[in-house]
Order: structure tokens, then sequence, then C-alpha cells
């Protein structure tokens, strides 16, 4: 199973030069069957990244392309329409379901651009993507990955609000090669594109299957947090609130994010990274998981702070 | 080595292009480059500069089948994309609705010209940039091969959204067009009014050999010695922007970049593509790079062409930045009054490294410019109808496509007749744009160098973001009288472009005086309509001249509901009338103070915060 990961990293490294981390981030995602959120400035790949991984992944597939007029029914399905006429023969009762498709019957979705869409469109969504259920019914859907331009100015995105945000467990910043300065990286890519070899690029083809996958996940629920990293991770957390003031007012610290699903991504770390155990050096995935969530200046000092706390 | 009669083909084409217009090289030569490398390619320019004429030409002379989206204020996405038709079918013994997408102007063509972009709501074009980038919809590939569009050059006072960057960068080839008149090209002009008629065009090439072009220019080689020379123009225009927002995207420049260059060197006749190629760069860069670094583009590119050259600014690109340096107390500095982008603070970014660059000044009069936005915007409660926007009730439909975001039942009864007043569909509201503002501006003595230079930036960042959100704006300068600058007989106005020549005037005299420029602004107010109205008074003295208290203008202030917001510049005691005034009328409070290291800091004083708070 971990041939099938390989193989998705090389298939990720043949599209898309660099942005080892994004990739580093997409496979936890896919073992830990959590949603991931891009963001980054036009150009710099971050579709093409979501796209290779979720068609390398031989998962049901939806893309969608948000926008300013995105429907509900785009997303989750068509608008069908029962007409029974009333037992007294007067008249007729109109009763309207949706028959489930897009995000509803997919495994892996990539939505694109995602703060653009208009509000009620992405309530529903995020809290799909939250519960895994519509109605009652439950969704086959393993990951979601979104991608998103920063929120600037020149932009007519909208902030997406931090709670929508939170449901998205991994979150990264997207840097461009070119525009970051990464000259070797950047040599690299002009390369692949001089040598015309990337011109008409094939679609991915999957190389990872459901069976792996299934296999992966299982694999990392049994991975073993010793009673350290589990002091660790409570520690960082202490320092979080104690130390650098985050609170409800700047901060989306929610037990269920920090205290179930960052065990998780510990744990997919560890396997990602051939061990039967969670050690310090998972806790790198904290980073991931703070991107949003804690003050940019905050952030910024997260590593230091993680380089404190395993020392 | 391409064929010499594709070469020659391609100049064809290039040249037949001159029949129809006069001028515009670099538009030209850049919509045949597009054309051969199957990239996008964005035409800007005032109107009657011959952007269409010059788009369809091409179409005619590629003998592309084509297709034309017309722009304006209500483009939606159907009208891109094709209009999506109502499908009933029988489904189980129930209905089953779906949308689906017709087949619009994209299917067929394989050159789309898309006139007039700017004009759609830029939000609107999100689906249609993705297709074009993609070259698929609905699952099927197109034959579409180049996209050209056009769009009137950015200005902030025509109805138009700006584009954004992520969809300006769908576009490989940018050029900005300018008239023969306003670019004081007199001869070319006069040459014009001898040209003969110009006969009907005819087709230079058909499909089968643009796809030959677009081949034999795909195949070309791309020497290192070339791709060195990119980088290094790459690199050279990234350090040369300083921290100005430039969009040296990956997509751009490692995707497009090599496709232009071989579509350059196949028009040259070259071998294979060499590093004089890489002039073709500048075909790419009119959006890309800040407006003030346009002048040495041809420089930057001249530079990468030589080996070991050194990547940094060239010499040339340091000479306004000097100007600019010492322009801190000369009466005006000249102000382009073309480009909205341009005034002293973005051509001292291309000041080459190890001169300071006040980077920390771009940096914090954004902030303080972010912080005041927060202060505006803050109770903008007001709300107008937008189809982008949430839904807050129902409405009648007006239009056939609002089906679209119809009830289903209602959208059923009114397709088979049975409701002939229409489906209810959504009444979509968003935050409402616009307000009032009035910003008052300290030159007394005091405020000379540096703090004047950095006012100024602050007053041209208030009138950027004002312009984006359709402000009414005023402007007036103090010392011990206040000057107010009118435009067209009315104080509130939305002539942006003149207001940021006035921010980058740089004169210091006299002596501070708060009452006059309150006054004058709140009497102006008091004749404005709408209820966000804001004062954003800009000093770095205490008044000496005039009521120090100002109570007549506080009052007035409160009774009318204007919000005074203060920034007190300067390293001196932020004088407490100014928290007073924006305490009492809700207002923000910043103090901006120089450091010894040269960077400024800014802080919001919570003065009204807590004065609420108790």
């Amino acid at each position: 199973m971990k041939h099938g990961l390989g193989r998705l990293r090389e298939l990720l490294d043949r599209h898309v030069v660099g942005h080892d981390e994004a990739k580093d981030a997409l496979l936890l995602a896919l073992v830990c069957r959590e949603h991931i959120y891009l963001e980054g400035p036009p150009g710099s790949a971050k579709t093409r990244m979501a796209e290779v991984a979720a068609r390398g992944s031989s998962l049901g597939f939806f893309f969608y392309q948000m926008h300013r007029d995105t429907r509900l029914s785009e997303l989750v399905g068509d608008v069908v329409l029962e007409r029974r006429a009333l037992p007294d023969g007067d008249g007729e009762r109109i009763h309207q379901t949706t028959l489930p498709g897009g995000i509803l019957t997919a495994e892996i979705c990539v939505l694109d651009d995602v703060s653009r869409a208009p509000g009620e469109a992405l309530n529903v969504l995020l809290r799909i993507l939250n519960e895994r259920k519509f109605g009652e019914q439950p969704i086959p859907l393993l990951t979601a990955i979104a991608t998103s331009n920063p929120l600037r100015d020149e932009y007519y995105n909208e902030p997406l609000d931090p709670a929508n945000l939170d449901r998205f467990a991994i979150q990264l910043r997207v840097a461009g090669l070119i525009q970051s300065g990464n000259r070797s990286l950047a040599r690299l890519l002009v390369d692949q594109f001089a040598d015309g070899r990337v011109v008409e690029q094939p679609e991915p083809e999957p190389v990872l299957g459901r069976a792996d996958l299934d296999a992966l996940h299982v694999a990392q629920s049994r991975v073993a947090v010793p009673a350290a990293e589990k002091d660790r991770l409570i520690e960082f957390l202490r320092r979080l609130v104690v130390d650098y003031d985050c609170d409800e007012t700047n901060s989306l610290l929610t037990d269920r994010s920090f205290l179930v699903k960052a065990v998780k991504l510990l744990r997919g770390r560890a396997l990602l990274a051939g061990r039967d155990h969670v050690s310090g050096e998972d806790l790198a995935v904290l980073q991931w998981m703070t991107t949003f969530r804690v003050p940019e200046e905050v952030h910024e000092k997260v590593p230091e702070l993680l380089e404190e706390i395993v020392a | 080595m391409p064929d010499p009669s594709l070469t020659a083909l391609a100049r064809a084409t290039r040249d037949a292009l001159d029949s129809v217009l006069a001028g515009h090289d670099d538009a030209k030569t850049g919509v045949v480059l597009a054309l051969i490398a199957r990239e996008h390619a964005y035409l800007e320019g005032p109107p009657g500069s011959g952007k269409s004429a010059l788009a369809g030409a091409l179409a005619r002379v590629a003998g592309a089948r084509s297709a034309q989206i017309h722009f304006h204020r209500d483009t939606g996405a159907s009208d891109l994309l094709g209009a999506h038709g109502l499908r009933r079918q029988r489904f189980e013994g129930r209905e089953r609705l779906s949308f689906a997408p017709g087949a619009g102007p994209l299917a067929a063509a394989e050159v789309l010209i898309l006139d007039d972009l700017s004009r759609a709501p830029g939000e609107a074009l999100a689906p249609l940039l993705h297709v074009l980038s993609e070259r698929r919809a609905s699952g099927a590939s197109l034959p579409l091969e180049s996209a050209i569009a056009t769009a009137g050059a950015s200005d902030l006072e025509s109805y138009a959204d700006p584009l954004e960057p992520s969809q300006l960068d769908r576009f490989a080839v940018q050029v900005r067009m300018r008239g023969l008149l306003l670019g004081r090209r007199f001869e070319r002009a006069r040459a014009l009014l001898d040209r003969p008629e110009p006969g009907a065009l005819v087709p230079v090439l058909d499909t089968e050999t643009r796809h030959a072009l677009q081949r034999a220019a795909a195949a070309l080689e791309i020497r290192a010695e070339a791709r060195a020379a990119l980088l290094r123009a790459i690199e050279s225009l990234r350090r040369a922007a300083g921290d100005e927002p430039v969009l040296l995207s990956d997509r751009a420049f490692a995707r497009a970049a090599p496709a232009i260059l071989r579509a350059h060197a196949l028009l040259r006749g070259a071998p294979c593509v060499e590093p004089i190629d890489v002039r073709a760069l500048r075909l790419m860069l009119a959006r890309r790079v800040p407006e003030a670094l346009e002048p040495h583009v041809a420089a930057i590119l001249e530079d990468a062409l030589l080996e070991n050259s050194p990547v940094a600014a060239p010499p040339g690109a340091a000479r306004p930045a000097a100007a600019a340096g010492e322009g801190g107390g000369a009466a005006e500095s000249p102000v382009s009054v073309d480009g909205l982008e341009t005034f002293p603070a973005k051509i001292e970014s291309v000041a080459p490294r190890g001169q300071p660059r006040g980077e920390d000044d771009a940096a914090s009069v954004e902030s303080l410019v972010q912080a005041l936005l927060g202060r505006l915007e803050r109770g903008a409660v007001a709300r107008g109808e937008d189809s982008g926007g949430q839904p807050r009730g129902w409405r009648r439909m007006r239009r056939l496509d609002e089906i679209l975001d119809a009830d289903p039942v209602e959208a059923l009864l009114y397709t088979e007749g049975r409701s002939p007043g229409g489906a209810r569909v959504y009444r979509r509201e968003r935050r409402n744009a616009g307000g009032t503002l009035a910003v008052l501006r300290d030159v007394s003595a005091s405020m000379e160098g540096r703090l004047s230079r950095w006012a100024g930036q602050v007053v041209a960042g208030l009138v950027r973001t004002g312009a984006r959100r359709r402000m009414r704006m005023g402007y007036v300068e103090f010392n011990h009288e206040a000057e107010r600058f009118e435009a067209g007989g009315a104080f509130f106005h939305r002539r942006y472009r003149r207001l940021l020549a006035l921010a980058s005037r740089r004169r210091a005299e006299g002596r501070t005086n708060y009452e006059a420029p309150l006054r004058s602004a709140l009497h102006e107010l008091r004749k404005a309509a709408g209820h966000e109205r804001h004062v954003v008074l800009l000093t770095d003295g205490v008044p000496v001249l005039g009521d120090p208290h100002v109570r007549r203008e506080r009052a007035l202030a409160r009774e009318l509901g204007v919000k005074v917001h203060t920034v007190f510049l300067g390293l001196g005691e932020c004088p407490e009338v100014l928290d007073e005034i924006s305490r009492e009328t809700d207002g923000g409070c910043f103090a901006v103070r120089p450091q010894p290291d040269g960077r400024v800091t800014v802080l919001e004083r919570r003065m009204s915060a807590r004065a609420s708070g108790g």
C-alpha cells in the first residue's frame, strides 16, 4: 500500500515542480481522510496539484469551479419534483427532493476558488463537508481539496469565515516559485516547459487504489501515540493559549480540531514517515493546522515553539 | 530549422494586420505570437485605439472560425458559456429538473474575441477564464486556439471593475495600446491621413496552416543560453519591482513564456530560440509589472540578454528614484495622469538594492489604510441588490435567465404557463459600496520630507480603496487655512485620478489650524446625502490657530453623525483633542511614529473602545 502512495507522490512530482510541503500535506489528507485548504496567488499550481492528487487516487472524483453564481444544485445534484394528485382529486401536491450528484456522490472532490461561492451555497457545502452526510444520508466523501486566492483587496472574493475554514483540518499557504524568488526551482520549472515535456499533459492515471487507501487508513489508526507526544501536544496548545494569548476572539482552537483531528494527523504523518509510533518530528503537522487558526504573527512563531517543545 | 515558408506565412499574417491599423507594432506582433503559441492575449487601451479592430482583423487574417462576446454590466456566466436550458425528464414517476449548459459561443470558436472584457462584473468571469485556460467545457475539448480580450484602460473613474490578477494571469500576452494623438506621435498621425482606404481583409492562413505554424513553433528548441537569459530577465523584473505587486506567476513565466519565445523565434525565422527572443517578454508585461517600471522594461530585458549581466535593477531604473528621493521638499513631483498607480512611492521602489527603499513605509501605509478601511466599513449596513449576494427574500423574476435562481416549483409552474407573472426568484443583496469621505491633509511647515511623503501615500491608499468602493471623496489641504480641491464644481466627487495626482504633491508651509479644514469639510458633508459619511484628518502638529478644541466642529460632526478618524504623524505627543474628536464621533484614532531605525509604526489609539466600555 505504501507503493501506491509512493506512486502518487511520483505522479505529483511529474506534473508539478517544487511545492514539496503542499504535496506532503495532500498525501496526509488522503491518508487521514481530512479536508485540506490551499491558498496562494494565481498561477501557482494549486489547482493542478489538487487535481493530480485527486485523479491519481482511483476514487469517485468531482471537480467544481466555484463562481459568483454557483447554485446549490450544481454542487449537490438536480432538483426532483414529485407531483401527486390529492386524494380528493382536487389539485395536486408538489414535493421537492434532490437527486444526489456532485459532491454527494464523490469520494474526493476539488473545490476550486472556494471563497467565491455565494454564502448560501458555501454554507450548505461546508456543512456537508463537516458532517459527511446530506440530510440523513451519509455520503461517500473522504477528502475535499479546496483552493483559493489570497484574500486581498484586488480580488473580489469574500473571506471565508473562520468557522468555515475550520472544516479544513489542514490549511496551507502556497507561494509561486518565481514570485518567491526560488531560483533553482524556477529554473527547473522553466526547463520543464522549455523542453516541451509538458506541453500536452495527459490526464493523470489513477495510481493509488481504493483498497490501498483503506488499508492506509486502518494502518494510520493503529499507529501508537506515546504518552510523551500527547504531553507535547498539550504543552503546545497550552503555550498557544497562555503565552501567545490565543483566545476566542483571535483564534480557533477547538477541541475537535486539536484533540481529535490533530492526533489523527500525527498518526498519519508517522505512517507516511514509515514509523509505527508518533515521534516529536510529527508535531510539524501542527504548523499546517494553525495556518489560519491563530493570528498570523503567532503562526510565524509556531516552528520556533515546536522546536522548543521537542527539544 | 522551421520551414522557411512557415516563417513567411507568419510574417504575412503579421503584415496583413498593417492594413487595418497604423502603428501599434507591439500589439500586432503580440496577437500573432499569441496565435502561434496558442496563448491568450489582452489588449488594453482607450476607446478608439483600435483594439477591437485588431482582434477582429486577426481572426479574419488567420482564417479562423471566430466568435465574439461583447461584455456589458450584466454579463453573467450563462452569456459566456451558453444559456442553460431547463431540462425536464421523467424520473421514476417523478420529474427531474436540471439546468443543462448550452453550447454557447465557445463551442466552435478557434479565435475568440472578448470585447470590452473589463465591463463585465469582474467576479462573473471566473468560469469563463477557467474554461479559457483548460480549453475544456462540459467535459469536451474545445477547438479554441487563442482568445483576444480587449479592455478599456484601467481607469477607476469608468464603470468597469478592474480585472483581478488571477483573471489577468490567464492572458499570456498583455499589451497596452495608446492612441497616436495622446501618445504624441503626430507624424504617424499625419501619415494616417494619407493612407488609402483599407481594402477587404483576406485570410492569409487557414486551420491547417495555423496548426502547422503552431506545431512548428512548439517543436523549436530553446537553447540553454536562451533559458538562462529568460531566467535572468524574470529575476531582474522581480527585483526591480521591489515590493510592488508584480504578477510573475509560475503559470505565465514558466509555462507561457517559453511558448511565446518559440513563436517569436519562428516569426524571426531562427533555427531555435535564442537569447534575443527574450525581448518578446515585453509583450507579456503590460499589467504584470508596476506601471512605474514600464519605461525600464526594455533596458532590463536588454541587460538580461547579456551573459554575466548582474541580476539586479539596471542603473537606468535608479534615476527616477533619486529624483523622487530629493523631491521631499519640492513643491510638486511630476505625476503622469496616465496611470493611477503612478505616484512617487511606486517609483521609489525601483531603486537598486542597498539604498533604503522604504519597504516598511509601504507596509505601514498598507496597514493604516486597512485599519481605516475597517473603520469606514464599520456599521456600513446599507445593502444593495446584487446577483452575487446572499438571498434576503423573494421577488418576481424580471429576466428569463433568472429562472436559474427561481424557486423550482414556481419555475415549473411558470414553464407550464400556469403562472404568467413569472416565478419567484431570490432577492440577493450585498453590502453596498459607496459612502462619502473627506480627506484633510496637514501641509504645515513641519510636514516635510518623509512625513509628507508618507502622508501622501496614505492619501493615495485611501483614494484607491475609496475608488474600489465607489466612494465620493473630497480633499482638503490645510495649514493655517484650508484649501479645498473641487472637481467639476463639486467638493465631493469621483475624480480619483485627480485626487491621486494631488496626493503626490509635496508642500510644507504655514502653521496648523484644525478648525478651518474641519469646518469646511463638515459644511460640505451637511449638504451630502447618505448616512455613511467620514472624515479622515492627517496631521503632525498641534493647532496653533483657530479654536484648538474645535468645539463647534465636534458638535456639528455629532449632529450630522459624521465619523471623524484622526491620524497623528510624528514623534510628538498626540494632541488630546484628536482623541476626543475621534471618541465623540466614534471614529478611529491612529498614531504613526517614525522609529530611529527608519521604520514607521502605526498604533491604533483605542480611545473610543475604552470610552464606550466605561
